[in-house]
């Protein structure tokens, strides 16, 4: 027994006052609301679910094609199709409330009002634990230009959000801007709990033979193993100047990609692509994790940013 | 989770650019027009699983449960490239069966099945249980009709058009599907978007059903990435149609319910 306690405590972490037992969650939009996983990996075992990005009104979504594969990597165009707020509580929230790992709300809207709405309806929910703001979303009311490229409009959005519900904030941050450090304070500032990044890089890709962009939009986020380094340098980036915890996402494929993100700063991390690729990925990864604080006599806890100079 | 690795039994090289593999595999029941999602390397280039129609159950004749399965695949790719070049006795990563099969006919006097290229694959098992259907297939040239002969083993009707005459009547599988449709036929049909587009057109207008097998990129094929969407029809009462998923909702739709102007062909 005691040997079992050692275990879960060397994988634990502590994050906007939520305990996880271990740093591999997965991530928004790669993961549905969990059951679609549910006969191909054992669910329990992931220290969170993330799941797809809610609005609140259902979205239909973008045309298709919405997804293209590139070396080591995919972009995508869905167009945050989601089932709504309510129906998420109603009809996603009993299968999720009954499995044994940290349930995250992902939300987003095209005004502040939406994301104050969203986060209302879910603050009080049974079985979730926190609320992540997806702030790539375009703002409407600023001619469409995203709020996590603003800082000023990051801010509005965060704060706009913490002061309506109880429930823990984690800001997910948008790589497509100049210095991640900037959106990184000015989310902290509106008192943010956690940030999670890095979200999709902006992408496109052409069809050389019929002169079409290979997504129906024309461009979308890229996804992979392809955006890993850059991702790990943007946490590490960010790690810099935050005082808050930092989730690390882009391109998780393995537990050695993981550690990275840990030892650049992150206390947890998200799988996204991974899980499209091998359903298996993210439980794979708490185990080579665990794996690997073994043979170094470590814990989470004190490999997060423990990279040496 | 853990379970049996599946193995590669054969994987045969059927003419140029044709396969056939085998995969030892004790499946779950399969229902015609299924598929399964691959994944061909564990390098990351090509990252994502590819979709692929099961074409026929290994094992005891008539069952649904098998003890594999076997796929036919043409190397237009890296993705087959590198699949073509797996040896036997090697584990391959296979995800399935997926996605609803083909409705069984029931009240039809005729059935139709209408293929073109490798659109024959989901309609192998759906034809081995319908004796009497007619088949209509059609290709390019002469050379993509390496797997017809498979089906001339137990069906008697069947028509080849390939587009330069180069095995069977040159001209397009549609102009033979309008030579042989007649009231109360049904159609099960797999091919191009264009062709199905046509296939459903010349359906409408002889007031036939007509079931289609689609085909669109996907990440996942478990209908959590939302990346195959195609557009169903707008409905009485409904402004637009809403996006389906060829993985979760299909891949075989009634051809009505399918926004055919919505594809950029």
């Amino acid at each position: 027994m005691n040997k079992g306690v050692k275990k879960t405590s060397r994988l634990a972490v502590e994050i906007a006052g939520i305990r996880f037992k271990n740093p591999v969650l997965t991530a928004s939009g790669t993961f549905g609301y969990g059951s679609e996983y549910a006969p191909y990996t054992d669910l329990g075992r992931l220290g969170g679910i993330v799941v797809k990005g809610l609005s609140l009104e259902p979205r239909a979504g973008n045309p298709g094609p919405r997804t293209v594969e590139t070396p080591s990597g995919m972009l995508n165009a869905i167009g945050l199709q989601n089932v709504g707020v309510e129906s998420f509580i109603k009809e996603k929230m009993p299968f999720l409330r009954r499995l044994k790992t940290n349930v995250i709300a992902n939300i987003f809207g095209e005004t502040v009002e939406d994301y104050k709405e969203v986060a209302r309806r879910l603050d009080g929910v049974a079985g979730l634990t926190a609320l992540e703001i997806n702030i790539s979303c375009p703002n409407v009311k600023k001619g469409g230009i995203a709020f996590g490229v603003v800082p000023t409009e990051a801010h509005r959005v965060v704060s706009a959000v913490k002061s309506s519900v109880g429930l823990p904030v984690i800001t997910k941050l948008s790589p497509n801007v100049t210095d991640i450090r900037v959106m990184v304070k000015a989310v902290e500032e509106a008192g943010t709990d956690a940030v999670s990044l890095i979200n999709t890089i902006t992408g496109m890709a052409v069809d050389v033979e019929k002169r079409r962009a290979l997504l129906a939009t024309k461009t979308g986020g890229l996804s992979g193993p392809a955006i890993r380094p850059i991702a790990v340098r943007m946490v590490w980036e960010a790690a810099q100047v935050a005082t808050r915890p930092i989730i690390g996402i882009g391109g998780i494929m393995t537990a050695k990609d993981a550690l990275e993100f840990i030892i650049a700063g992150a206390s947890a991390v998200q799988i996204g692509t991974a899980n499209f690729v091998d359903p298996d990925s993210a439980v794979k990864a708490v185990d080579g994790i665990e794996e690997y604080l073994k043979r170094h006599r470590t814990s989470v806890k004190d490999l997060i940013g423990s990279l040496k100079a | 989770m853990e379970e049996k690795p599946k193995k590669i039994l054969y994987n045969r090289q059927a003419s140029a650019h044709y396969y056939r593999m085998g995969i030892s595999w004790a499946t779950p029941t399969i229902a015609p027009g299924q598929f399964v999602m691959v994944r061909v390397t564990d390098g990351l280039d090509p990252l994502l699983r590819r979709p692929f129609g099961i074409y026929n159950i290994l094992g005891p004749k008539g069952k649904s449960r098998g003890t594999g399965i076997e796929l036919l695949y043409k190397v237009v790719g890296k993705g087959t490239r590198i699949l073509s070049t797996r040896k036997p006795g090697d584990d391959i990563d296979v995800i399935g069966p997926l996605g609803d099969g083909f409705p069984y006919p029931s009240g039809f006097r005729k059935v139709i099945m209408v293929a073109g290229g490798m659109g024959l694959v989901p309609l192998y098992l759906m034809a081995k249980e319908l004796h009497g259907a007619t088949l209509l297939f059609g290709a390019r040239a002469r050379e993509e009709t390496v797997f017809i002969k498979d089906f001339r083993k137990f069906m008697r009707n069947v028509k080849v058009a390939t587009e330069d005459g180069s095995y069977g009547r040159k001209g397009l599988v549609t102009e033979l599907l309008e030579e042989e449709i007649s009231s109360g036929s049904v159609i099960y049909a797999c091919g191009p978007i264009g062709m199905l587009k046509q296939a459903s057109a010349i359906a409408r207008r002889a007031d036939v059903k007509c079931f289609v097998s689609l085909e669109r990129s996907m990440a996942c094929g478990i209908g959590v990435c939302l990346g195959c969407a195609v557009k169903s029809r707008p409905h009485k009462g409904s402004g637009s149609g809403v996006y389906r998923m060829v993985c979760s909702d299909g891949p075989v739709f009634d051809s009505a319910d399918i926004d055919w102007d919505s594809f950029n062909l």
